[in-house]
């Protein structure tokens, strides 16, 4: 992984050539288009489209990305201000009738959602179930030397610090894959609260974005919240190994990150989820996300052809060369990177796109 | 009461004079211990990043490489502040010279000021989801997302804030100077222009600034109607980096050094505004009337 | 200017003017009045796009959309009584924090404080408008919240007497922090545009004031603070806006939470922030809805705008923009006998 990137990174370096006009060979085997294409959308992916569009940067395509949510990236793809969206939640029938035509969805890479806590002495690792983080989340466990985390915790000295209990106060996928979850595992929250981009929480404090929730953690004793894979690992957090649907506590690896996406049921049209994945060494709660375009950009997008074909390369990076950024080494991005046949399926799918009815070089 | 009649300072009124003295000196170091808190902290985060590159190269993106400096972000929010000045405060100082030279307290004039005080109380984000609306789905321009028009929300968040602190100030030009020089024969825009503007100009500036310094320092409006780039651009017709965009965008990051950015750029931004106050006053010079 | 009393170049009476030497101040007059004009028809449409944007939401909930409380994403009931009270009580803590500290430190620069200290002074407290709004809801985060959180459980202990202002328990981000950094925030508006207003008071009027025996602060309040009072006024409604529509700020330290809080240290929420934080994701009618929370919002301002406006008219004698105080000084000292 690392001396495929060092290798992307050199041949990047060397090639003064093809500056100006089609990059060759520059990326591995994909062609860069040079242009300029812009997107917008999850927060959780924007350190991801921003490494790429930093490499590619350098031969010629300049991508400029703002994260500024799923929800609104899809607002902005449905009024073409937008050549891409990033996306955690896949399109609802709803969500696509408000496109422009038809839009192709393509499953990019994934990350976890991990529970972070703040209890000095005990480090990461912690075993908590489905229905028991639902318990907490809901108020009705609320000191850490409660009887149903001790009875997982078998050995671990609990202190009777209450907990509290930290959620995002802004929408977000990742709320919406972390109460999906929750719905999976506990029928009685699936009632009650129900899943979302944003829920009514009965009990605890919100912070915004990642380092919102972060902070509070970090600054309460006692805390727990849900926190980004990318966030938690950079930042050394501790956090819980989650029973998954095997019946195995899982910590939020990449690796165990990756197991997520193996194994799932996949759609015609890859609108994939990865919550509670059924293979047995997955973690449970486990968000996707997705770069989304017009199946005609031209038509239905606005772009020129030669924008469409900066964003074909653009796409046709995504799951080729950069997905060799992804992973757990040291000079990688914190995500998952896609399964080799995902990557297949989303190439096939890449090359139906049409500007104006004919195909894209 | 002739002269040597006067009454003496009783004791109570020493006392009460020494305590509300002393309450508004204790207000003004209120007031400023909390800028010393802030100034102390963005300088205790910020300043270390500092550096040549910080202010000369881009930003880039990278995850784990380097992340570059801050420079687009510098020049386009002053491109987008300029633009968006040279909008509102010519307008929003007509629209308060009518108000208080013409309109007065008219019904009209009345129902202006009305709304201008009502628009100073709009969330800064409705304006850049009103031009979201009207411009960018629109295509107006044949772009989505373009630096003007972010510079147009900045404008209509500055306005009533010009309009209103240049009618305070305009108010308070005395009449005396006004019918003084209509005496003499000075048709009403001399008078206006030679004799009301220059000396409510050290009020005016200090009434822009405000409005400016508002105006560099707001995300909401950007979000939707600029975007970002991470590359240079000056051109208005493209997306473009801000320094407000870049603060809210870096402090999310994962990253330590990519936060570390995001203060040093909070502190540059800071610095940016102290500097355009001390130019305009400088300027301005003193056209005060005591 | 003209060197003769009664006549110009050309041997007319001064007073008579000729059309043409008319035509620029017709075209000032006409074109700030169509400029005012403008401006009204911009804030007009702006309001019916808002109101548009926001129907779908009030033709389903009526005016229970605004005196409801029950704000409820992930079900698609959108209630914002919450949100409202949240917004009136944030800003009137900022007001009640922050317009007397602004005006005592605008008199003290003004009248109290050494002439060469007050450029300085001047310039450090309008500083506080530079620091961009994101900053100030980070430094609440990092460095407000956490400190003032002991002092707030001592006052909410000590005071828990007094009701909603005392008792419960202290939240990390609650009103109170939210209302203190928009007081701070507003500071330096209140305070330059006071500066300004209180710089403008005759100097006649205070050394009249001095002369006949006053002290200082007598001074000040008979003379200075009446002069003043309708651009202070004017200040602090500029305040008050930047108050009631601060998004960025208020959303990282208002706990973000759709309930009516008990205490002044509990979890709320505001129209600004609610916007703030939902935008990004919302779809359908949760976009209309945030709209509308724009419109109570705009609502709002009307009518706060008009109650200050009344109270404003009550408290004035006349005195603005004209030299007249028409103050009675000589009959404090002697009632102070």
């Amino acid at each position: 992984m690392v001396v495929a990137a060092s290798l992307v990174a050199a041949a990047c370096g060397s090639s003064s050539s093809s500056t100006k006009t089609t990059g060759t060979a520059a990326t591995g085997t994909t062609k860069v288009v040079s242009g300029t294409i812009n997107g917008a959308g999850s927060t959780l992916a924007a350190p991801i489209y921003q490494q790429w569009g930093s490499t590619l940067k350098s031969h010629g395509l300049t991508v400029n990305y703002n994260p500024v949510g799923s929800g609104a990236g899809q607002t902005e793809l449905g009024s073409a201000a937008i050549a891409f969206a990033g996306s955690d939640p896949s399109l609802t029938p709803a969500d696509e009738a408000k496109m422009k035509g038809p839009v192709l969805q393509y499953p990019v890479a994934f990350g976890a959602i991990t529970l972070s806590y703040n209890l000095p002495g005990i480090k990461s690792g912690l075993k908590l179930d489905g229905p028991t983080i639902a318990d907490i989340f809901s108020g009705k466990i609320t000191t850490w030397n409660n009887s149903a985390i001790k009875a997982l915790n078998p050995g671990v000295n609990l202190p009777s610090t209450s907990i509290t209990v930290v959620h995002r106060s802004d929408s977000s996928g990742t709320t919406q894959g972390f109460t999906t979850y929750l719905s999976d595992v506990d029928s009685s929250w699936k009632s009650t609260i129900g899943e979302g981009k944003d829920v009514k929480w009965p009990v605890g404090t919100g912070g915004k974005g990642n380092s919102g929730v972060a902070a509070v953690v970090h600054q309460t004793t006692g805390a727990v919240g849900y926190v980004e894979q990318a966030y938690a690992l950079e930042n050394n957090f501790t956090y819980a190994a989650v029973k998954n649907s095997a019946g195995s506590y899982v910590l939020p690896t990449i690796a165990n990150t990756s197991a997520a996406a193996s194994g799932i049921a996949v759609p015609a049209n890859l609108a994939i989820s990865t919550i509670n994945s059924p293979n047995p060494s997955a973690y449970p709660i486990v968000s996707q996300t997705f770069l989304m375009a017009y199946e005609d950009p031209c038509k239905d997008g606005g772009l020129s052809s030669s924008t469409a074909a900066a964003l074909k390369s653009w796409l046709s990076y995504a799951f080729g060369a950069g997905q060799t950024t992804l992973g757990a080494g040291s000079n990688q991005l914190p995500y998952a990177p896609l399964p080799a046949s995902l990557a297949a399926k989303n190439n096939a799918q890449l090359a139906t796109m049409v500007c104006n009815g004919s195909a894209i070089s | 009461m002739s002269i040597t009649t006067l009454p003496q300072i009783s004791a109570k009124r020493r006392r009460t004079d020494k305590v509300m003295r002393g309450s508004l000196v204790a207000g003004t170091v209120i007031a400023l211990i909390p800028l010393i808190l802030i100034i102390f902290y963005l300088l205790q985060k910020g300043l270390s990043t500092w550096s040549r590159s910080f202010f000369t190269t881009d930003p880039t993106g990278s995850f784990f490489g380097n992340p570059g400096g801050i420079r687009s972000a510098i020049l386009g929010s002053l491109e987008i502040v300029a633009l968006a000045t040279i909008i509102s405060i010519p307008i929003g100082i007509g629209v308060a010279l009518y108000l208080t030279e013409y309109g007065k307290q008219s019904w009209f004039a009345n129902t202006v000021r009305y709304f201008v005080d009502v628009m100073t109380g709009v969330p800064s984000i409705m304006f850049g989801l009103f031009i979201y609306i009207v411009l960018v789905t629109a295509h107006v321009g044949g772009v989505g997302f373009a630096a003007w028009k972010g510079a147009i929300a900045l404008a209509l968040l500055m306005l009533p804030i010009v309009v209103r602190s240049a009618e305070v100030v305009l108010l308070v030009v005395p009449s005396s100077l006004r019918e003084a020089a209509l005496a003499l024969g000075a048709p009403r825009w001399r008078v206006v222009f030679r004799v009301v503007l220059p000396t409510a100009a050290s009020g005016l500036v200090t009434g822009s600034l405000l409005a400016v310094a508002r105006g560099m320092g707001e995300t909401a409006p950007l979000l939707f109607t600029v975007s970002t780039a991470f590359g240079l651009t000056f051109n208005l017709s493209h997306q473009m980096n801000t320094m407000p965009f870049l603060i809210y965008n870096y402090i999310q990051s994962p990253r330590a050094v990519i936060q570390g950015l995001a203060w040093g750029a909070a502190l540059t931004l800071v610095v940016i505004v102290l500097i355009l106050n001390i130019i305009a006053r400088a300027i301005a010079g003193r056209s005060r009337m005591t | 200017m003209e060197a003769s009393a009664t006549t110009v170049t050309g041997g007319r009476s001064v007073l008579e003017r000729s059309p043409v030497a008319r035509l620029p101040d017709r075209v000032l007059k006409w074109g700030l009045s169509a400029l005012a004009a403008a401006i009204l028809i911009l804030i007009g449409y702006f309001f019916v796009r808002l109101l548009d944007e926001s129907h779908g939401v009030f033709t389903k909930y009526g005016l229970s959309f605004v005196f409801g409380n029950n704000w409820d994403v992930s079900a698609n009931i959108y209630h914002g009584a919450a949100l409202l009270f949240g917004t009136i009580v944030t800003s009137a803590i900022a007001l009640i924090i922050g317009v007397p500290v602004a005006v005592a430190s605008a008199l003290f620069i003004s009248e109290l404080c050494p002439r060469r200290a007050r450029g300085p002074l001047s310039i450090l407290v309008d500083l506080l408008a530079a620091v961009p709004s994101v900053v100030y809801g980070l430094w609440g985060v990092f460095v407000l919240c956490p400190h003032l959180l002991p002092a707030e459980k001592w006052f909410a202990r000590t005071f828990s007497f007094i009701p909603w202002i005392g008792g419960g328990i202290p939240q990390l981000y609650n009103y109170f922090i939210a209302g203190l950094i928009l007081a701070i925030m507003i500071l330096p508006i209140v305070s330059a545009i006071s500066r300004e207003v209180i710089a403008t008071v005759p100097p006649e009027n205070k050394e009249a004031a001095l002369a006949l025996g006053a002290t200082r602060w007598e001074m000040i309040r008979m003379t200075v603070l009446p002069y003043s009072r309708p651009g202070i006024t004017g200040g602090a409604m500029l305040g008050l806006g930047r108050a009631l529509g601060e998004t960025i700020a208020v959303v990282l330290v208002i706990g973000a939470a759709p309930v009516i809080g008990h205490h002044l240290f509990s979890q709320g929420y505001s129209l600004a922030a609610v916007i703030a934080n939902e935008f990004g994701e919302a779809t359908g009618i949760h976009t209309s809805a945030l709209f509308a929370a724009g419109t109570v919002l705009f609502v709002l301002t009307l009518i706060v705008n008009v109650i200050a406006r009344w109270f404003v008219s009550r408290g004035a004698h006349g005195t603005r923009g004209t030299g007249a105080t028409g103050m009675t000084i000589a009959s404090a000292p002697a009632a102070e006998k």
